[in-house]
């Protein structure tokens, strides 16, 4: 465990996190479920929007059918007084990414992240096929629903996995939600009741399915100095890395997670114990597989939220993750952890953020 | 003007519900256009690469990103093996088939890796790891991947060439069409509810930032410069006059959708009361040469509203302008200009 001491001026830490319940559906506007979040975070750390040198957001305007939706996003940022900003059509963790990267120029000291989210308002299966391959792959509609269920079925075939096992997951994370007031989803099942439900994409049922929601979430991030000085509990990003598979499903190993291992070792994940992480777990055998790639055991506490098999905002899930394992490392209730963020099919993309806490 | 302020009969408002699409063209490149081309015709691709062949095919070799040229395309199929799936219960509007149905990674023969479709199998039943699946063409292929679709069994196709049955030489397929779309459907966002059931009863409704007091017309449902969220009790009526702010002649040019065939002015104006402009407005029977930035305005309500008529077929949530179904125009008020300097910080 790294002691203050060893914390170098250009190191960067989270000082302040927030988020807005999963709503099963929010009918303000997405800009006001985004103020909720910076104002959160501003009075946090006791700054004033002008004090922030960057800001960046994560959305997806094919959500609410809206075109260039993320420049009125702009308005729940703060667009006054001026700023250098900008936006990913990613989840908010890939902006975390370039916010972090951003910060390292030195220019500046401290920067804003968003992601945030409207998915209610049309069916996301029907857009998230648009990220497959637009020749052989989007015109058949293969949504990541789709392409989950034919993952699951790979890894039962491979015999890495049972129905059971995949139950399982959802057992442990609406347990686990019991506890998360952001939650949409949770409370006591049996792996036998939900093996009971019909299947949706068999292998899966529509439990072993995240539940889309609305919502936003932020952190404030700052290089060493600047972050002792907005809060006692900073929370040391360690390393940062994603990597992305192929786009052709054919030449994937379905049950295996290719990139998290990549990533792992670029973030250096098993270079001390990991406490906690919180998995981008949208479909629940994702998290078998997730497991294995990281290489985690018993003594890792996994999406101890429930994780988004209880609550889905999507382009603020992974962000999400990350905000899980530094609530938890500010709090003392861990000291080193690992927050996990995908995107596209089959987990075609994966993000890594290992933090660590001391002071 | 205000005629109707107590007109009791408010708009029916219906829930937001459209569909916007995109039409895509792609072309297709030096391997996947004779892909796309032999599934119109009826055969199937891959390109070999190294010692595999792999298919759909690929322009580039996965391993080291070298070129693999149109000389290493090869036909595989057209029967091969289910590797994994998943059976399809509720198929969306995207999906190939409005019945139950399998996705499927399938291993064609003569392939060493598997292509994603879709497999008309009946039922889950038919299904297993392992199974021997055919392709079907379909006689009115376009060059799309879902120019086809596969079957359980191995008996090849009866017609194995639909296209090239029917024309000697057809075109090989350049360009490739996929047409987008995403259905939006969500109710009225609240302030956007409010303002428009005002407007059905001849009355402007704004919000009062309880941050700063400026009065935003329309309103978003939140103050973006103090970031503030405004609610029913920040609502503000403001007149139905005001003052050109900034304006425009359109000459409309003819693209796909242009309803409109004449020159007109597209304006910007400041309601009596209110500290934000109100913009997007259309003037059609004022002259350009006497309209002016400075000019005063009434808008005159058009006959639904005092009939208590008002129909709002087409709503959205851009809180953006004021909608022709409640005026017919804006005429000149015959009072003086105001001084155009008064109203430059309201320019845009």
């Amino acid at each position: 465990m790294a002691t203050p001491e060893d914390r170098a001026p250009e190191d960067i830490a989270i000082v302040a996190v927030a988020q807005t319940e999963a709503h099963a559906r929010y009918d303000g506007p997405e800009v006001v479920l985004i103020m909720e979040v910076v104002n959160r975070l501003l009075a946090e750390a006791d700054l004033e929007r002008g004090d922030v040198g960057f800001t960046i957001a994560g959305s997806c305007d094919y959500l609410g059918g809206m075109p260039f939706a993320f420049v009125s996003n702009v308005d729940g940022m703060g667009a006054w007084p001026p700023v250098y900003e900008s936006h990913l059509e990613m989840d908010g963790a890939w902006a975390l990414f370039e916010a972090w990267l951003r910060l390292q120029m030195g220019d500046i000291d401290v920067a804003m992240v968003v992601g945030s989210g409207k998915s209610s308002p049309c069916n996301a299966r029907e857009v998230f096929h648009l990220q497959a391959d637009p020749y052989v792959v989007a015109p058949l509609g293969l949504d990541p629903d789709a392409m989950a269920g034919i993952q699951a079925r790979a890894l039962i075939d491979a015999g890495r996995a049972t129905e059971a096992d995949i139950a399982d997951v959802v057992v442990r994370s609406r347990a686990a939600a019991m506890t998360n007031p952001n939650a949409q989803v949770a409370g006591e099942v049996s792996v036998d009741s939900l093996l009971a439900a019909p299947y949706d994409m068999a292998p899966l049922r529509a439990h072993d399915v995240s539940p889309k929601a609305d919502g936003a979430a932020g952190v404030l991030l700052a290089r060493r100095d600047r972050a002792r000085e907005l809060t006692d509990t900073p929370v040391w990003i360690t390393g940062l890395d994603h990597r992305i598979e192929s786009h052709h499903a054919g030449l994937r190993d379905l049950t295996d997670s290719a990139s998290t291992r990549l990533a792992a070792t670029g973030a250096g994940v098993a270079a001390g114990p990991i406490d906690v992480a919180e998995l981008h777990v949208t479909h629940a055998h994702e998290e078998i597989i997730l497991r294995d790639a990281l290489g985690l055991d018993e003594t890792t506490v996994v999406n101890p939220s429930g994780g988004p098999l209880a609550g889905d905002p999507v382009m603020a899930t992974g962000l999400t993750r990350i905000i899980e394992v530094a609530r938890r490392i500010a709090g003392g209730d861990a000291d080193r952890g690992v927050g996990h963020a995908a995107s596209g099919a089959a987990l075609q993309q994966n993000l890594l953020c290992v933090m660590e806490g001391g002071g | 003007m205000r005629l109707w302020w107590n007109q009791p009969r408010m708009a029916e408002l219906p829930e937001i519900d459209f569909t916007l699409e995109y039409p895509y063209t792609r072309t297709t490149g030096p391997i996947i256009g004779p892909f796309l081309t032999g599934l119109r015709d009826g055969r199937i691709l891959g390109t070999r690469v190294g010692d595999r062949v792999v298919c759909p095919p690929v322009e580039y070799d996965p391993a080291t990103g070298a070129t693999i040229g149109p000389e290493h395309l090869v036909e595989v199929g057209p029967a091969g093996t289910v590797d994994a799936w998943t059976w399809v219960a509720e198929p969306t509007s995207k999906h190939p088939f409005d019945h139950p149905f399998a996705f499927a990674q399938i291993k064609l023969d003569g392939a060493d890796t598997t292509m994603l479709h879709a497999v008309d199998a009946g039922s889950i039943e038919k299904m297993t790891t392992g199974m021997r699946v055919v392709v079907r063409y379909h006689d009115d292929g376009l060059g799309t991947i879902t120019d086809v679709h596969f079957v359980p069994g191995d008996v090849p196709p009866a017609m194995p060439r639909p296209a090239a049955a029917g024309d000697a030489d057809p075109e090989p397929v350049a360009i490739t069409e996929h047409l987008i779309g995403v259905r939006i459907r969500e109710p009225l966002q609240p302030h956007r509810r409010r303002f428009l059931q005002g407007l059905s009863v001849g009355r402007i409704l704004g919000q009062r930032s309880p941050a700063d007091g400026k009065i935003h017309v329309p309103s978003r449902g939140y103050d973006a410069i103090n970031r503030v969220p405004m609610t029913e009790a920040d609502d503000v009526e403001v007149a139905d006059r005001g003052t050109v702010t900034s304006f425009t002649e359109i000459t409309p040019v003819q693209y796909h959708g242009q309803t409109e065939t004449e020159p007109y002015i597209r304006c910007s104006i400041l309601l009596d009361g209110a500290d934000t402009t109100i913009g997007g407005i259309d003037i059609r029977d004022i002259p350009i040469d006497e309209f002016r930035v400075g000019l005063r305005l009434q808008m005159i309500w058009n006959d639904a509203v005092g009939r208590g008529e008002v129909r709002f077929d087409d709503v959205d949530n851009r809180s953006y302008g004021l909608t022709e179904a409640v005026y017919e125009r804006w005429e000149p008020t015959g009072e003086p200009d105001v001084d155009p300097e008064l109203v430059k910080e309201h320019n845009f």
